[in-house]
């Protein structure tokens, strides 16, 4: 009988030096990372290691092995129901979530990255579908159910083109570089007086024109006097009363903002996540038509906190404040999110860093941008 | 094992786990015959067992569907802080290795031994619950509030349960110590030690599976 004991206490001490060796294993696998192991095999190992702590606790510490049946029946009956309730869980809401997260970061990434991203950030249809569908593998039927994502995206290419940031001027530049015309600024006037041509495209002909150089020097000078020629164009459409203000702001440094900052939740095209993150597109330009100039800014300086209503479904998550962007950023970004992703309202007058600075200093609660909110009758 | 050939006589060969114990309540009591053949309490503690698993089951994986969901700092890279919770892993450990020596002891009616090992068990249980404070205290300072986002909601809904879970083991073992000074105390308790001590070894492996997903995990 004693020697029996004593065979039990050895055990019990075998087991207990197996787990602490496993324990450190564990532990070195972390602290010293092996690279040839590689991320998918150290999580195996490091599961594999966790289960048998596992089982060697619960069948010789517990005392499982050996024990009779019924015990055993008991305990895996509630571990089976854990485990496939973990693993529901896992497929239905992890899976696709990271995986649209990680693409959308991964693209805002390779944005942020700089020159290296023109025109190489192009994302292949299925990652596109992937993103707007949230990861769930819905037939295009379905899709065509969901109101909000799919009505309201605009195309991929939008943003992309928009951060390039010298396609629109260089688009508008090239052209007529190529056939000097010693009469551009007046052109510039002429469409501003016909109404046709935006302001933007105006105000490159007019820059362009004015210094008929060499393509790759016109490419790098077309942006300040572009600029120039922009005020004057401005000011003749102003003058004419028939030009529309869509332009007047900084459309590459607001897709860049954006695709740095939003997309993770907002998603590409401004769609959001029903149900998780409401989405932009179409819904700023409402929020701008029913009197937010002041409350957009103010969203982004101070957050939003609090059940919401957007186009029919509810939200009650937490917008962060994103003080920490410089005034110029978030205008852009406004201006972005409401005439790029959705179509900007009639009357929609582009933000300014001045829109934005005078607002800075409003010291608002998150709950308190709620309530300001909720005076515009929107939900 | 022929001491025992009495109630072997009247004891279904499966309820014949323990060797040489015979305060082993498995089968026989004044009572007559149980369906199961099994003693209530432990036949209790394991179902108990199998619905906490259930609920570890859901909050692990409520703190996995929220994982990387914050969208404010600190995230769980910034604060968690693994050769700290490596070392409160060790004592988990080693306090469930002191649990089955302290039911080995009251087994084979050694008393003093009994008492030390529950005590062991108990101080080493505290000792983590204090690992466990002061890493609380630390995420706290850090800014990492139980409303401050997804993940701290998650994480110390997760890790406090499993800390509540700790410190009633710790009261129970306490409560079982002063009870073996209070009246007294001998093999034939050994079962109500063992449903106390499956209910530890349990919280320990809580934690085997809290180690490696919520904290190890975050690393790789």
């Amino acid at each position: 009988m004693a020697k029996n004991h004593n065979g039990a206490v050895g055990t019990y001490i075998l087991i207990v030096l197996i787990l602490g060796v496993v324990t450190y294993m564990e532990f070195a696998i972390v602290e010293y990372p092996q690279a040839w192991l590689g991320q998918t095999m150290t999580l195996v190992v490091l599961a594999a290691l966790s289960v048998l702590k596992f089982l060697l606790v619960v069948m010789f510490f517990m005392h499982l092995k050996g024990d009779d049946r019924m015990y055993s029946g008991f305990f895996s009956s509630g571990m089976v129901i854990a485990l496939a309730t973990f693993i529901a869980m896992t497929a239905m809401f992890i899976l696709p979530r990271t995986m649209a997260y990680g693409e959308a970061r991964a693209r805002a990434e390779s944005i942020e990255g700089g020159g290296a991203a023109h025109g190489e950030a192009h994302v292949p249809p299925e990652v596109e579908e992937l993103i707007t569908t949230d990861g769930r593998s819905r037939s295009a039927a379905e899709r065509a159910d969901v109101p909000a994502p799919t009505d309201r995206s605009v195309p991929i290419e939008a943003p992309q083109a928009a951060n390039d940031a010298s396609t629109y001027e260089v688009e508008g530049a090239a052209g007529p570089a190529q056939t000097p015309t010693p009469a551009g600024a007046e052109q510039a006037a002429g469409a501003g007086v016909a109404g046709e041509e935006t302001a933007a495209e105006a105000a490159a002909e007019g820059g362009a024109g004015a210094t008929p150089e060499t393509e790759a020097e016109g490419e790098l000078q077309a942006e300040p006097e572009a600029a120039e020629a922009e005020e004057t164009a401005a000011d003749d459409a102003e003058e004419v009363g028939a030009g529309e203000a869509a332009a007047d702001w900084d459309r590459a440094l607001g897709a860049q903002v954006y695709n740095a900052n939003c997309v993770g939740c907002h998603q590409a095209a401004g769609q959001g996540i029903p149900g998780a993150f409401p989405p932009l597109a179409g819904h700023a330009a409402d929020v701008y038509a029913a009197g937010g100039q002041e409350y957009l800014p103010q969203v982004l300086l101070f957050g939003l906190t609090g059940a919401i209503q957007v186009e029919g479904m509810t939200y009650n998550g937490f917008m962060p404040a994103w003080a920490q962007l410089s005034d110029d950023e978030i205008a852009n970004v406004l201006n972005h999110v409401i005439a790029e992703l959705g179509d900007a309202p009639s009357g929609f007058v582009p933000f300014t860093a001045d829109d934005v600075a005078a607002h800075r200093d409003d010291g608002l609660a998150a709950g308190d941008v709620h309530s300001i909110r909720a005076e515009l009758g929107l939900d | 094992m022929s001491s025992a050939a009495d109630v072997a006589a009247h004891t279904h060969p499966l309820t014949q786990d323990q060797p040489g114990l015979p305060g082993s309540r498995g089968a026989i009591t004044a009572h007559g015959w149980r369906s199961t053949r099994l003693p209530d309490v432990k036949l209790l503690m394991w179902v108990f067992l199998a619905s906490d698993c259930m609920m570890f089951g859901a909050l692990i994986g409520t703190y996995l569907a929220y994982h990387n969901r914050s969208l404010v700092p600190p995230y769980p890279i910034d604060v968690f802080d693994i050769p700290l919770t490596t070392v409160s892993s060790f004592v988990l450990l080693v306090s469930s290795f002191l649990m089955v020596l302290a039911l080995h002891s009251l087994r084979i009616d050694d008393i003093p031994r009994f008492r030390l090992w529950t005590f062991g068990v108990a101080l080493f249980g505290s000792i983590f619950l204090g690992f466990q404070v002061y890493e609380f205290v630390h995420f706290v300072n850090a800014g990492l509030s139980i409303h401050h986002s997804l993940f701290g909601t998650t994480f110390f809904i997760l890790t406090g349960t499993h800390g509540i879970h700790v410190a009633v083991g710790v009261l129970w073992l306490l409560g079982f110590l002063v009870q073996s000074y209070v009246r007294p105390t001998s093999s034939k308790d050994a079962v109500y030690l063992e449903i106390a001590g499956l209910y530890w070894h349990f919280v320990d492996i809580v934690w085997i599976v809290i180690f490696t997903v919520v904290y190890l995990v975050e690393f790789v």
